[in-house]
Order: C-alpha cells, then structure tokens, then sequence
C-alpha cells in the first residue's frame, strides 16, 4: 500500500497559526492531504496554500467554504472530496496540533489488518492527555451518557476527533450534523450500518480548552448545542 | 365591559393595518387571510368571553376564560417556534450543501 492512498482529512478554522505546521508533517509522511478550511476571515487558507506551494506536493489539496459551516460539515466536504478521488483510507485530523501525525499510523493499523471498518482514537486508555479537569470531568461523562442514551454505544471517548476509516466506512457515513454532533453522530452510522470498529488510544495536547458546555470555537460546538442538534437532527432525519 | 371595549379597539387596529399592508401589497394573500382571520376569531371570543368562563369553569378549571386563551396562545406560539426552529435548520442543510459544491469545485 501506497501512503498516498491514505487521505487526512484535516477541518480548518481559523488556525492560521497551526495549519502549515500540521499540513508539513501530514506532507512529511506522504499522506494525501486535504484541508478543508471553514471561513473563519483569517489567513488559514492562505497560509495553507503557501505550504501547498512552498512543499511542492501535489497530493496537498486545499478546499475553502466560503462561510462557517462547522466542523462535521468541513469533515463530509472532505470525505466527499476523498472518495472523489478514490481514497482507500481517510484519517480524521485536527488543524490545531492536537494530534499526533505519528499515530496515524498507529489509529490506521487495524483497518489496514482488515479487523476494523472504523477507528476512533480514545485519550482515555492507556495514554495519557493533559486534558482540562472539567471537561474530564463533566463535558466527557455528560457525552458518554447523551450516546448511551442515543445510540445505546459506551465508547471511552465519544467525542474525540481523531479517527480513521476504510472506503466502505466512507460511503456508508455521510455526516448531515454540521456542528460537533458529527462525533455521536458518526458513531450512531457506525452501528446502524453494522460496520466494525474499534478504540484505539492516542495523545491529545491541548493548547486551550477548546470547547465548554455553552461555548467553543465554530458553528456547533458546545456541550449543549451539541445535544440540542442532535435532538433536532432526529426530528428532521 | 371596559377591557373587551379595549382589546376590541386593539383588534380593530391590527384589523386595519393587515388591510393596509394587503392594499400596499406587502403581505401575500394568504398572509392576508391568515391574520384577518386570526383577529376576527379573536374579537368573536372577546363577544363570547361570558360563554367561555362558564365553560371554563363548567369544565372544573379555577383560572377565567381569558387566563385559559392565554395559555392556549402560549401553547400555540411554542409550537410556532418550534417550527421555526425545524424550518431554519432546514434552510442551514441547504446552505451547507450548496457551499460544499462550491468548494468541491474550487479546489486548490
């Protein structure tokens, strides 16, 4: 298998100071990389395209929303802009340096096995992230209990970014939540499509706390908000 | 008698400039029909506000007519609302959709 078979999909929201020290390590590696930048009126999509151009890889693909549409959103324009271009396996992957590009890998390996359909990275096994005390200990226990409750799944750690997926998890999950209730969301297509799928742990670094129970950076987020579409998206599905 | 006297001059207010707005074609008219309506219905129950306080006190409830109209009213703007809410997210779907084209289209 060729790394370039392997596509990042990496949502971008006014990270204008991360974005071209993420996309040179996903380059690095010889990922096939895809930054989806959601508006955000900074220079993420300019910066991103100078590493684009300063790497001189091809396989660097810079798509931009015109407005803010949040994350879940920036992620289906990427997984539809993959399987476009005939994507075998896509790695969800955070713009702000959270992630480790090393564990890609890592996260991958089961699928590559052929044991998994889908992988979702978990900051509660093993290793361990310096995550904020309260979103360890209240947004995190609040989201294991709203998936329990809507889709009847214990995950360790429903809503961490950081997964991957073969092609069939590809076209079987097709996101309609915009805002952060992608991650249960996701999940809830896992089950119902009976795709297989495992944890695997991973190192999350936090640079801020990034989301709260009312507030966070994009469309969507928030521990409530989250919730709240998810309510609604039962209504309109 | 003074508050039905009241609340009817305020209906025949809205009455009026729902004519008004029609004339100037700023409403449609179904939103027309819909608001004349709206406020006729609600002059016929200040007319019948007696009759719907025995009824409501027939039916074992403490409050008066008016109080179980407000109530009602309530009831019925929450569920505006609520469709409101289902239409915008409807309407949010479709501008996600279209700028998804576009960006699938504009790549760098």
């Amino acid at each position: 298998m060729n790394n370039k078979d392997i596509f990042c999909i990496v949502p971008a929201y006014k990270e204008e100071k991360n974005i071209s020290r993420v996309v040179e390590e996903l380059s690095d590696l010889d990922y096939s990389v895809v930054v989806v930048v959601d508006g955000g009126g900074d220079k993420t999509f300019e910066f991103a395209l100078e590493t684009k151009r300063e790497l001189k890889n091809s396989n660097i693909y810079i798509l931009q929303h015109l407005i803010n549409r949040g994350q879940g959103a920036a992620l289906q324009t990427g997984n539809d802009f993959a399987l476009k271009k005939g994507a075998k396996f896509v790695v969800h992957f955070d713009a702000d340096g959270q992630f480790l590009s090393s564990e890609i890998i890592k996260i991958l390996k089961p699928i590559l096995d052929d044991k998994c359909d889908i992988v979702f990275g978990s900051r509660f096994l093993e290793i361990k992230s310096n995550m904020p005390f309260f979103k360890k200990f209240f947004i995190m226990p609040i989201g294991r209990i709203v998936n329990k409750i809507f889709l009847g799944v214990n995950l360790s750690d429903p809503q961490n970014g950081f997964r991957a997926m073969n092609a069939l998890a590809l076209e079987k999950i097709k996101i309609s939540q915009d805002g952060s209730a992608h991650c249960s969301e996701i999940l809830g297509k896992t089950i119902q499509n009976n795709l297989r799928y495992s944890e695997i742990a991973v190192t999350v670094i936090y640079n801020d706390f990034g989301q709260g129970l009312l507030s966070g950076k994009g469309r969507g987020k928030g521990g409530l908000k989250i919730i709240r579409d998810l309510i609604l998206g039962k209504i309109i599905n | 008698m003074l508050q039905i006297y009241i609340a009817l001059i305020i209906i025949a207010f809205f009455l009026g400039r729902t004519f008004w707005q029609k004339k100037n074609n700023k409403i449609s008219r179904n939103e027309a029909i819909f608001w004349i309506s709206f406020w006729i219905l609600a002059a016929v129950f200040m007319f019948l506000i007696k009759r719907i306080d025995a009824f409501v006190a027939g039916l074992g409830f403490s409050a008066t007519g008016i109080d179980v109209l407000s109530y009602f009213s309530i009831a019925i703007i929450f569920y505006l609302i609520f469709k409101i809410i289902v239409r915008m997210e409807k309407i949010e779907k479709s501008v996600t959709e279209i700028i998804r084209k576009i960006s699938l289209k504009d790549y760098k």
